[in-house]
């Protein structure tokens, strides 16, 4: 009996099915969520922008399903508001202090320098910490030295190798983000290679030469019909590599992340992406801006519509950590000095 | 009242189906886990313990309850109902009413447009002006790198001949010393076609092409004029504040949406065009002032713009009749797309000012 039973769960338990993810948002009202948060940021000279902020946040968390469950955003305004005011009176030190003392801007910037792997760390706890799904949150845990290799060592070897370690950069920056991470905790794993990214950067440099090679062929044969030409093809040849090396990235990158056996996967696609982009710009010009809410709902509409996960058995045995708290303040520098 | 909804306990991942039940004369909550084989679990739940997530969209509303435990369901309007029955008060949905109220939004939406368009023309300018003007000299002066980078990268050794260049600045001596808390310094450059520049630091750059353009010294001294007033209004100064506000001001609004370049960056630059020609326009009317302070003829002025105007023009038709039509289009710009006003313009603002001072003249 026992044997039989054993029998009967068993390939129920390790059945894959796969999950879609989808985002549920709606263009027109995100709009007004966000139209309200800009006026109350403007009436309130600003101090508004960290529940505005939240409210911007808790939207596009909520409305992300993965299966028939969403994802939450937890932050706080205030912590937020307090990493905020933090991070914006150092800038203004720093911009005064450039401006009247050079030697103490050089050692501020210095320090920014050296604190810069410690932030990023910060930030990306913060996040994950901050993020949520079946109510259990995310976690981040790196070291300082591999915060620092990351933002600094690798992409300077990528440039003095003339790009030959580039690709080298985009795995170890993605092992870093990834590997470090955890929902609950169960740590998650990155498997791409140095291959798999250095496909992706030869198809780049391969197309990038075959439309030069095209667009000297025109200028030194062609006549005044063909040489009109040229600035179209160059213009198509640009945005063309861009979309390719999202859509790229982006496919490899999912493909590529794993937890206990679960996988992703994803299919965007060159022509799905560059219709999305081309439709938001377009309106988004037309309407000076105003179409902006309504084109980050499209394109994660899309990107979420292109995700899914291949689940082994089911999602229900995560175990959640302890709890820990992390300052927004990492998250705000990163914004404020541009780096994150 | 029964709310739907499903319950996570908060230590594991697995999801319970759970119904929340209101009493609302006894005021009392208890939320039910009924599992996979319909075994059902009872908790007391007390309402000051719990806390509801703002409504948000049609988003799940999240109740969290003791301990991490957590409580979901998409029947926002009861959640409503059930935070009314318990608190007594609607202003809780505040926020929702006024993200969802269509003809408010449109007025909004109205008011942000109207907000930015008159900030950025009025506000913009008046704050960086009172800014620029509290600085202290000192910062003011300590900008002096530009001349350097712009040697090393467009400028070219004056090819002037020194006795010229020494006849000039000899005509000037009396105005420059009128002028000592800007601390002019003036200087001859080629490299570029003909122009005049105030660069930070107080450098007044005249051009070989310029110099050899003006008929007379006093139309060079009208724009020498013209750049002291740059120096004087500080416009320098101004315009890097301006450029800070505008950028501050695009990250506030654009906020959490991430936007392309393009999208910001055209409006922007369209302001600064704008902002400069407002700046050209002061620096004229310093000009104007400054002649007639000397008694120098305003004509001057006017004769040194048309000589512009006229080199720009057969420069642009020099260029089109060899390669370059882009150069030509240049002359049918828009207004707003210049960071000159038009000649016209500026010849007709002689006139404007003459009569403006018609009683002050002799």
């Amino acid at each position: 009996m026992n044997d039989v039973s054993a029998g009967v769960d068993k390939p129920h338990q390790n059945e894959t099915k796969t999950l879609n993810f989808e985002f549920r948002g709606d263009g027109m009202e995100y709009f007004k969520i966000w139209i309200v948060n800009v006026l109350l940021t403007i009436v309130t000279l600003g101090i508004y922008s960290a529940w505005a902020t939240v409210r911007n946040k808790r939207y596009f968390y909520s409305n992300l399903y993965l299966g028939e469950d969403n994802f939450r955003y937890l932050a706080e305004p205030l912590t937020i508001l307090k990493g905020r005011i933090i991070a914006v009176i150092a800038f203004i030190i720093y911009m005064a202090a450039s401006a009247l003392f050079p030697v103490a801007a050089m050692i501020f910037l210095l320090i920014l320098i050296i604190s810069i792997p410690y932030f990023i760390n910060q930030s990306l706890a913060f996040n994950n910490r901050m993020t949520s799904f079946k109510n259990i949150q995310f976690r981040f845990k790196s070291t300082y030295g591999e915060a620092f290799m990351v933002a600094y060592v690798w992409p300077v070897l990528g440039m003095l190798t003339i790009g030959i370690l580039y690709p080298l950069f985009f795995v170890k920056a993605n092992k870093y983000v990834v590997n470090n991470s955890a929902y609950g905790t169960t740590n998650f794993e990155f498997d791409a290679t140095y291959k798999d990214y250095g496909i992706i950067f030869l198809t780049l440099i391969g197309i990038g030469a075959v439309a030069s090679i095209l667009i000297f062929a025109l200028t030194n044969i062609g006549s005044q019909a063909t040489a009109a030409l040229i600035p179209i093809i160059m213009v198509l040849m640009y945005f063309g590599l861009i979309v390719y090396f999202i859509v790229a990235t982006a496919n490899l990158f999912y493909k590529s992340v794993s937890i206990s056996g679960h996988n992703f996967d994803a299919d965007l696609t060159i022509q799905g992406m560059a219709k999305v982009i081309l439709i938001n710009a377009f309106f988004t010009l037309i309407t000076l801006g105003l179409y902006l809410p309504a084109a980050k709902v499209r394109m994660t509409k899309y990107v979420s519509s292109c995700l899914t996960m291949h689940v082994d058995g089911d999602l229900n045995n995560f175990v959640a950590a302890e709890k820990e708290s992390v300052s927004a303040l990492g998250e705000e520098i990163g914004q404020v000095f541009d780096f994150t | 009242m029964a709310i739907e909804g499903f319950y996570l306990d908060g230590n594991t991942s697995n999801r319970v189906n759970a119904r929340l039940e209101v009493y609302q004369e006894a005021k009392e909550l208890v939320l039910h886990l009924i599992d996979d084989n319909g075994h059902r679990q009872t908790m007391p739940v007390q309402f000051d313990k719990i806390k509801i997530t703002s409504r948000l969209g049609n988003t799940p509303r999240e109740i969290s309850l003791l301990d991490d435990q957590l409580f979901i369901t998409d029947d926002n309007n009861a959640v409503d109902q059930l935070i009314e029955c318990f608190t007594g008060s609607k202003s809780h949905s505040f926020l929702h009413k006024l993200e969802t109220n269509l003809p408010l939004i449109s007025l909004y939406t109205a008011l942000i447009i109207a907000f930015i368009i008159g900030f950025s023309l009025y506000g913009v300018p008046a704050i960086s002006k009172s800014i620029a003007f509290n600085l202290p000299d000192s910062l003011i002066e300590n900008q002096g790198s530009s001349i350097a980078i712009l040697d090393k990268t467009m400028f070219e050794p004056t090819q002037l001949d020194i006795t010229r260049r020494n006849e000039i600045r000899q005509f000037f001596m009396p105005y420059l010393d009128d002028h000592k808390d800007l601390k002019p310094r003036l200087e001859f450059r080629s490299g570029m076609r003909a122009n005049a520049l105030a660069l930070p630091g107080g450098y007044i750059v005249f051009t070989d092409d310029f110099v050899n353009l003006a008929k007379s010294d006093e139309e060079l001294l009208a724009v020498l004029f013209h750049e002291l007033g740059h120096l004087k209004q500080r416009h320098i100064t101004r315009r890097m504040i301006q450029a800070s506000i505008v950028t501050l001001l695009v990250v506030f609004i654009t906020g959490d949406v991430e936007t392309f370049d393009l999208i910001t960056g055209l409006p922007t630059l369209v302001l600064d065009l704008s902002y400069s020609r407002d700046f050209e326009n002061e620096a004229d009317d310093y000009a104007l002032e400054q002649l007639q302070h000397y008694n120098i003829p305003l004509e001057s002025f006017a004769l040194i713009m048309q000589r512009l105007d006229d080199y720009y023009t057969k420069q642009a038709v020099d260029d089109q009749s060899s390669k370059d039509a882009a150069q030509a289009d240049k002359k049918t710009l828009p207004d707003f797309l210049s960071t000159h006003p038009a000649t016209k313009e500026r010849i007709r603002l002689v006139e404007k000012f003459k009569k403006l001072h018609a009683d002050d003249l002799p």
